[in-house]
């Protein structure tokens, strides 16, 4: 078996009076391809929140491979730059071009040097085909070019688990396709991955689990055959129904 | 003809006065520089400090945006004159600086409160400090966002320097008082001066716009 490399144990978190994670537990693989799915509000988003502490959980463990992550405890930066994180509304540095915005985090955080440090970042610029708009400014760029200079971003601090927040949800359908295709390729790489989509075309791709988060706690899991043809909860049938409604919708208009 | 004489008295001054100008840009270009950057400390310390230091400066900002200018200054030049000698010229200078930052900390509060909260989240997932975000990230996109709110209290500043005449501080207005006693020709003096103050603000504005443009982020609105 594969070394976990992240472990989230029986979390809990609570927004004013809502409980949105209650009891959460989850083991990542490494190189693994976690896809996680679930109605809204069931705490997906505030689950990749917490893993890296955006969100506080109010109680509950996480280990990124043997370290334990606490505030006040463990060096937060320290295991913030071994988890990559691609945000639903991308928030690149607007007042920063494609390439310094992926070339900021090693220089500032990782010190490296600057030539260097644009040097790797043009590098990975080109993984997620982006490097011809490596002098552009964020507001110059589409949804779906911002979101691949994002990963690339997150790449260039060479983490070690990538989580996605909805990373294609505020994109355009036409532009879907691009970031999707830069996440089969890491996938393909043998990035660890955390994500959190509908895209039911890249989980049954891509992934290698399927998550069904259901009122603040994992429902269901297994592989993408067995939670798309054979759930074992009437629950998981009707949401995995209800989305692929959704997505062949969105194909018919594509086809159009 | 008398008054023709006067008139060309007032207008023959006009060297003596330029020379005020430069105590004028020297008070105002101090004042500002204090100001400011103790307008951008506030503002920090309001949007991301806690306690006792965030509270300090919510009532530095409300105290002294309650008290009038004139105010601030006798009691900074009088507080002088009791404990520590303060002479009129920086009393005139830090009483417009700690008046124009609790001004500048509200401009700049707003600023930095513009900018979307995934700006920092984003640079705390990198592994940044909040230290980091706050100059990194954050101050160069609100400062920018801040600079026309700004140019605006900065003219401000500029023409309340003119409240240093009170000390006798001989800047622009304290020599356009001795221009007008000398020549009786107050109406004519004071056009004068005005329009002096006229070309200085419109410069400092057109030149702030210039420097807004020219530090405007590619493709990004406002």
């Amino acid at each position: 078996m594969a070394k976990p490399i992240l472990r989230v144990e029986n979390v809990y978190k609570k927004f004013k009076d809502t409980e949105v994670l209650k009891g959460l537990s989850l083991t990542v693989y490494e190189g693994e391809v976690v896809v996680i799915i679930g109605p809204s509000g069931t705490g997906k988003s505030t689950l990749l929140r917490c893993i890296n502490r955006l969100t506080e959980p109010d109680s509950g463990d996480i280990y990124l491979e043997e370290q334990k992550i606490e505030p006040g405890k463990s060096n937060l930066s320290y295991i913030r730059q071994q988890i990559g994180m691609v945000f639903q509304d991308f928030n690149l540095f607007n007042h920063l071009t494609a390439l310094q915005n992926v070339a900021v985090g090693p220089i500032k955080v990782k010190k490296m040097e600057k030539n260097k440090a644009m040097e790797l970042a043009m590098k990975e610029l080109e993984r997620v085909g982006m490097a011809e708009k490596a002098g552009n400014y964020p507001a110059e760029l589409s949804g779906g070019q911002k979101q691949r200079v994002a990963i690339a971003r997150a790449l260039a601090m060479d983490p070690k688990i990538m989580l996605f927040d909805e990373p294609t949800s505020a994109l355009d359908p036409e532009l879907i396709g691009e970031v999707l295709e830069v996440m089969k390729d890491l996938a393909n790489a043998g990035m660890t991955m955390m994500v959190v989509s509908h895209e039911m075309g890249f989980a049954r791709e891509a992934a290698d689990r399927i998550v069904f988060l259901e009122d603040g706690v994992v429902a269901e899991m297994g592989s993408p055959e067995k939670i798309f043809n054979n759930p074992e909860k009437e629950r998981t049938r009707e949401f995995i129904s209800k989305i692929a409604r959704l997505n062949n919708g969105c194909k018919d208009q594509e086809v159009l | 003809m008398g008054i023709n004489l006067s008139a060309n008295k007032v207008l023959a001054s006009i060297p003596y006065l330029l020379e005020g100008v430069g105590i004028t840009l020297k008070i105002t270009a101090l004042a500002l520089l204090l100001g400011t950057l103790l307008g951008i400390v506030l503002a920090i310390i309001r949007v991301y400090g806690s306690g006792v230091f965030r509270q300090f400066a919510i009532v530095y900002s409300r105290l002294i945006r309650s008290l009038p200018l004139l105010v601030i200054l006798f009691m900074l030049y009088f507080l002088g004159s009791e404990i520590i000698d303060i002479p009129a010229f920086w009393a005139i200078i830090l009483a417009l600086a700690l008046h124009t930052a609790a001004y500048q900390s509200e401009i700049f509060r707003g600023a930095i409160q513009s900018i979307s909260k995934g700006q920092m989240e984003a640079a705390l997932a990198l592994g940044m400090s909040k230290y980091q975000g706050i100059f990194s990230v954050i101050l160069p996109q609100a400062l920018r966002r801040a600079i026309p709110y700004w140019a605006n209290e900065a003219t401000i500043v500029l023409k309340d320097s003119s409240l240093a005449y009170a000390l006798g501080v001989t800047e622009l207005m304290r020599r356009g008082e001795y221009v007008s006693a000398r020549t009786s020709q107050p109406l004519l003096t004071y056009i004068v001066v005005g329009l002096i103050y006229l070309i200085l603000t419109y410069a400092f504005t057109k030149s702030m716009a210039r420097v807004e443009s020219k530090v405007r982020i590619p493709g990004l609105e406002r």
